[in-house]
């Protein structure tokens, strides 16, 4: 056992250098980092909601709405009927159900527009009867109608050759 | 959350309450305030032959003490107490290698001469372990010879014994200029 007289004191001058010694030192820059991250993974820190996560989270939700809108419109339209026409890997059955579907909405169409008119003007019935013209001879020209389209192109040259009053019943009643 | 500017200026009590509660913010503060000087009384506990652990027993020092920051009281400063979990953390090293031998290797005496704090450093560095880490500890950071004592599980009267032999071995060195002696 060593007696308190016995320990060797620092003299003056050893002293001084004891007490010039540095008393700090600066780690690595990275290792604060390194270490927040251990920390992180035993689960020391919150997550922080950050501006950035909730700006994500709003485009995506754009995003996803105007993709949505896409796809809603391109489902719309589809099987609308200029898309149908526009086609060209349809079969047989398909043509034909094609051809009832737009001989229908022709038919809708004229009815709408003899219905929109206040009047049977003249510049209707010369519409009407142009449409009506062209898609006759259209037909008769593909041959498709035994000659029926035929018949009927040279009846409404017929009739316009006679110039006809217009007609005082709106209603097309055609396919 | 509270800007870095404002942890920088919050107390450590503050800071660890907020650290506590999940705020990175806080603990980088406590982080950046403490560890330049424990990196130090690290650096000089491990020697020149550890120089290379320091880090990583800094590291473990921290992550051990913010596995118990819930048992931190507050009684004591939290620079002592962090201090006490990096004297043990270092201690720990030496029981994994071979100490280093008094006056082995000692290196030339570079820039200023005998006397100089630099060589008081290269000086503590080459001290036996168990003589360093007690001179570091007495004679750099005040501990007192019980402080010693129960930080590094030996008696009291050994801790005094072993400062008075580093401490002659140091005059020595201080007087002969380190590269004289051996």
């Amino acid at each position: 056992m060593l007696d308190d007289q016995d320990l060797i004191e620092l003299d003056a001058r050893e002293r001084r250098f004891f007490d010039a010694l540095p008393r700090e030192s600066q780690p690595p820059p990275r290792e604060l980092d390194h270490l927040v991250s251990a920390l992180r993974a035993e689960g020391f820190f919150r997550p922080v909601p950050r501006r950035t996560t909730w700006m994500i989270q709003l485009a995506a939700a754009v995003l996803l709405v105007v993709l949505g809108g896409l796809a809603g419109a391109r489902m719309a339209t589809r099987n609308s009927l200029e898309v149908m026409l526009d086609r060209t890997d349809l079969t047989v059955t398909d043509r034909i159900l094609l051809m009832q579907r737009a001989g229908s909405a022709y038919v809708r169409a004229s009815n709408a527009y003899a219905g929109s008119v206040a009047r049977a003007d003249s510049t209707a019935v010369e519409v009407a009867s142009r449409v009506l013209m062209g898609a006759a001879q259209a037909v008769a020209r593909s041959d498709l109608d035994g000659g029926v389209s035929a018949r009927l192109t040279e009846a409404l040259r017929a009739g316009q050759k006679r110039a006809l009053p217009a007609p005082t019943v709106h209603r097309v009643l055609w396919f | 959350m509270t800007a870095p500017s404002h942890s920088s200026d919050a107390s450590d009590s503050a800071l660890i309450g907020r650290f506590l509660g999940g705020d990175e913010v806080a603990f980088r503060a406590l982080y950046r305030r403490h560890t330049p000087r424990l990196r130090m009384i690290v650096v000089r506990l491990l020697g020149a032959s550890r120089r290379d652990e320091v880090d990583d027993v800094v590291q473990e020092t921290w992550l051990a003490g913010c596995r118990g920051l819930h048992r931190y009281t507050g009684d004591a400063k939290f620079s002592s107490w962090l201090t006490t979990i990096g004297i043990r953390a270092a201690y720990a090293r030496f029981g994994r290698a071979g100490e280093t031998e008094l006056f082995d290797e000692l290196p030339a005496p570079e820039g200023p001469g005998p006397g100089a704090a630099v060589d008081l450093d290269r000086a503590l560095s080459h001290l036996p372990d168990h003589q360093r880490v007690v001179v570091v500890l007495h004679d750099i950071e005040g501990f007192t010879h019980e402080e010693i004592a129960r930080h590094l599980g030996m008696a009291v009267g050994t801790s005094k014994a072993t400062l008075s032999r580093a401490r002659a071995v140091l005059r020595r060195l201080l007087n002969d200029g380190v590269s004289h002696v051996g």
